[in-house]
């Protein structure tokens, strides 16, 4: 077993493995301690570091230099420029993420046989993966100490309004509801991939390469073989030596939605269905303003939910702690305006949507060779995006909140409860809202017709042997709920078949 | 180009009288960070905020001065203006430069203290090297 980091030039780093992960976030790792627990040996390629909670940073500037990919600077090329946010180390984006587990809902699977022809039969399996996997990352509702005031009062606000909301369940052994999932889990509470299943792979006797971005998928004819890259240190940026990873049995690829297009791309696949079907669940935060204080960065940084109007409109809602470092960028306004909103940042509790956009957009290349992901929501869209706007700040109202900040351009920056109705008439175009994409699917689809889809129904890609998609680029619609269940359970599904063949 | 973002920083959050303004942070030192760490086209994005703010000031208090030779109360009227300008382009590239200043000063052990938060730990930057 071995570890292997940063490599400065010197001898080509070379490795032989029955399989070889690229990426170790959701799927790769899932994928990777699958296949190792079957007693193939496996080589996971990572181009992030690898960092424990020790190494964890404690600013959101930290968390962006250390954990996301590109600074978080990749954003939406369309109407609107919105952040992209991924993680970029080991454990991929569960390290930055809140941890929510959901179960993939069964109608996501009658879609994806009615629209491209594979997957409805997966739904077994899938469940029968999230009940183990649940039970290998401690899956627990938030605990009653850690639920924290702005969780409780959306609680406060959905029960008044009548319609369903719950505390979340999470990979979190005994949160200690200090609100910074964001920043990676210094308390190591969350179960954070990085910290189980990377390292059962390494105690499996596999090998992780961090700091190593494959570059190319190698083939022997169709069959593929291998993959190469380049370490990179993660602060000098500094091209390190070469590396090798030659693998016998296959290929599974996991380096995310705006990453494995590209790869395979790079790798001289011609597919033309590469980089498309993009979707996304963007979402924007309401925020309200409370009498006594709220000080949402103690309790679960996201602790309740509500999925009632998952089917129609199309959005999920949840609460996310937002860190006081962040803050300036959230709230609208400059100057001693911005000073003094700032100022109620006690009083404050941000909800945020996640829309469940059918909107399908695009992954390219830049000349650089980074992803651009051409993407602007349309207007059935905007229509859900308003509507799950105009109800979180009904909730705020509902559980007692005194002011509604809607932060949205065009819009008064602050709306007393009885004049939210406001909303309803908020604008429709996307440049009026700032919004994250953090749920992301598609750009390497599965599907019947090779025509239309890059990988079959258990993620090999069409036209190839040995190489499999194992991470969210191989979804191929939108879930209207958290993915990293889902993602989990195909990579398990899927290597455990790889394992099979 | 840092004093450029320097600017357009301090005339975004300045010192009130409840609250320490972003020149009482280590400022400099933020930026100088910034500039070492920082994604190639995050930086560019910054500095073209920094840029965007310094020549703006014709759209938005219609006067023919860079930001930097604004007196007082003008800069600040710019400051409000130019983060909800009607052009997406220019609030874009003011939004960027207050989300990085919002990050110096949010972590900020003064600043955190009047809001009853703990100091950072601090960002120790390491990871696995073996
Ligand atoms: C802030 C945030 C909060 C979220 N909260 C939740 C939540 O609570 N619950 C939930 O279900 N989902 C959540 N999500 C979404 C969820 O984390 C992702 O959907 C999921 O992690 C995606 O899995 P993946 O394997 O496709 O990609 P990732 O987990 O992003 O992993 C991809 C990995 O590949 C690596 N990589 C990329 N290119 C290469 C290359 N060329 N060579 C080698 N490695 C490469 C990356 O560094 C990364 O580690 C959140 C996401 C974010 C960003
Ligand atoms: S809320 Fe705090 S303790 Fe709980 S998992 Fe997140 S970072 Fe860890």
């Amino acid at each position: 077993m071995s570890h292997v980091a940063f490599q400065p030039r010197g001898p080509r780093v070379e490795i032989e493995a029955d399989f070889v992960v690229v990426g170790s976030g959701a799927g790769g790792a899932t994928a990777a301690v699958t296949l190792a627990r079957t007693g193939a040996r496996v080589a996971v390629v990572e181009s992030g570091a690898w960092r424990d909670p020790a190494d964890y940073p404690a600013s959101v500037y930290g968390a962006m230099r250390d954990m996301l990919d590109a600074w978080g600077s990749n954003f939406t090329r369309g109407r609107a420029y919105w952040p992209i946010v991924q993680g970029n180390l080991v454990g991929g984006s569960t390290v930055i993420n809140s941890a929510i587990a959901v179960r993939t809902p069964r109608d996501v699977f009658e879609r994806w046989q009615r629209e491209v022809g594979v997957g409805g039969d997966l739904a077994p399996a899938v469940w029968e993966a999230q009940d183990d996997i649940e039970r290998e990352l401690c899956v627990e509702e938030v605990p009653p100490a850690s639920r924290g005031r702005s969780n409780l009062l959306a609680k406060k606000g959905a029960d008044t309004l009548g319609y369903e909301g719950h505390f979340m369940r999470r990979y979190i052994r005994d949160c200690r509801g200090d609100g910074q999932c964001l920043q990676g889990c210094r308390e190591d509470r969350k179960q954070s991939l990085n910290r189980n299943y990377m390292p059962e792979v390494l105690a499996r006797g596999g090998d992780v390469l961090s700091c190593a971005p494959a570059s190319k998928i190698s083939f022997n004819k169709q069959r593929a073989v291998g993959v190469v890259g380049r370490f990179r240190h993660p602060q000098t940026k500094e091209r390190g030596a070469e590396f090798q990873v030659r693998a016998r049995k296959g290929v599974l690829v996991a380096a995310s939605v705006t990453r494995s297009p590209l790869l395979l791309a790079a790798s001289g696949l011609k597919n033309p269905m590469l980089g498309k079907g993009f979707r996304a669940h963007p979402g924007t935060p309401v925020f309200g303003v409370y009498d006594d204080p709220v000080d949402m960065n103690t309790g679960a940084t996201q602790g309740w939910a509500s999925i009632a109007h998952r089917e129609d409109p199309g959005f999920k809602l949840e609460t996310l702690s937002l860190p006081l470092d962040m803050l300036a960028g959230r709230l609208s306004g400059a100057g001693t305006a911005l000073m003094e909103r700032i100022g109620e940042f006690r009083h404050i509790a941000m909800w945020v949507h996640a829309c469940r956009a059918e909107t399908v957009g695009e992954v390219r290349s830049t000349l650089t060779g980074q992803p651009a992901v051409h993407y602007t929501l349309d207007r059935a869209d905007m229509l859900r995006f308003r509507a799950a706007v105009y109800l979180l700040a009904r909730t705020h109202v509902a559980a007692g909140a005194r002011a509604i900040l809607p932060a949205i351009h065009g819009m008064p920056y602050r709306l007393m409860p009885d004049e939210i109705d406001q909303l309803k008439e908020a604008p429709l175009d996307p440049r009026a809202y700032v919004a994250i994409l953090s749920h992301l699917f598609g750009g390497c689809v599965m599907g019947r017709d090779p025509a239309m889809s890059v990988c079959d129904g258990r993620g090999r890609v069409h036209g190839r042997d040995g190489l499999v998609i194992v991470d969210a680029s191989a979804i191929p619609s939108n879930l209207g709920v958290n993915p990293q269940h889902t993602i989990m359970a195909l990579a398990r599904i899927w290597a455990n078949d790889l394992a099979a063949a | 180009m840092i004093w450029l973002i320097k600017v357009a920083m301090r005339a975004m959050m300045p010192r009130t009288a409840a609250l320490p303004g972003i020149e009482d942070t280590d400022l400099d030192g933020f930026l100088r960070r910034m500039k070492r760490d920082a994604d190639f086209l995050y930086w560019l994005g910054l500095v073209a905020g920094g840029v965007v703010f310094a020549i703006s000031p014709i759209l938005t208090v219609f006067v023919p001065l860079p930001a930097f030779l604004l007196p007082r109360g003008l800069l600040a009227k710019h400051a409000e203006r130019v983060v909800s300008h009607p052009i997406y382009v220019v609030r874009q590239a003011a939004f960027l430069v207050r989300l990085s200043a919002g990050m110096c000063w949010g972590a900020d052990p003064k600043v955190r203290a009047r809001f009853a938060l703990a100091p950072y730990a601090g960002d120790p930057g390491t990871f696995r090297s073996s």
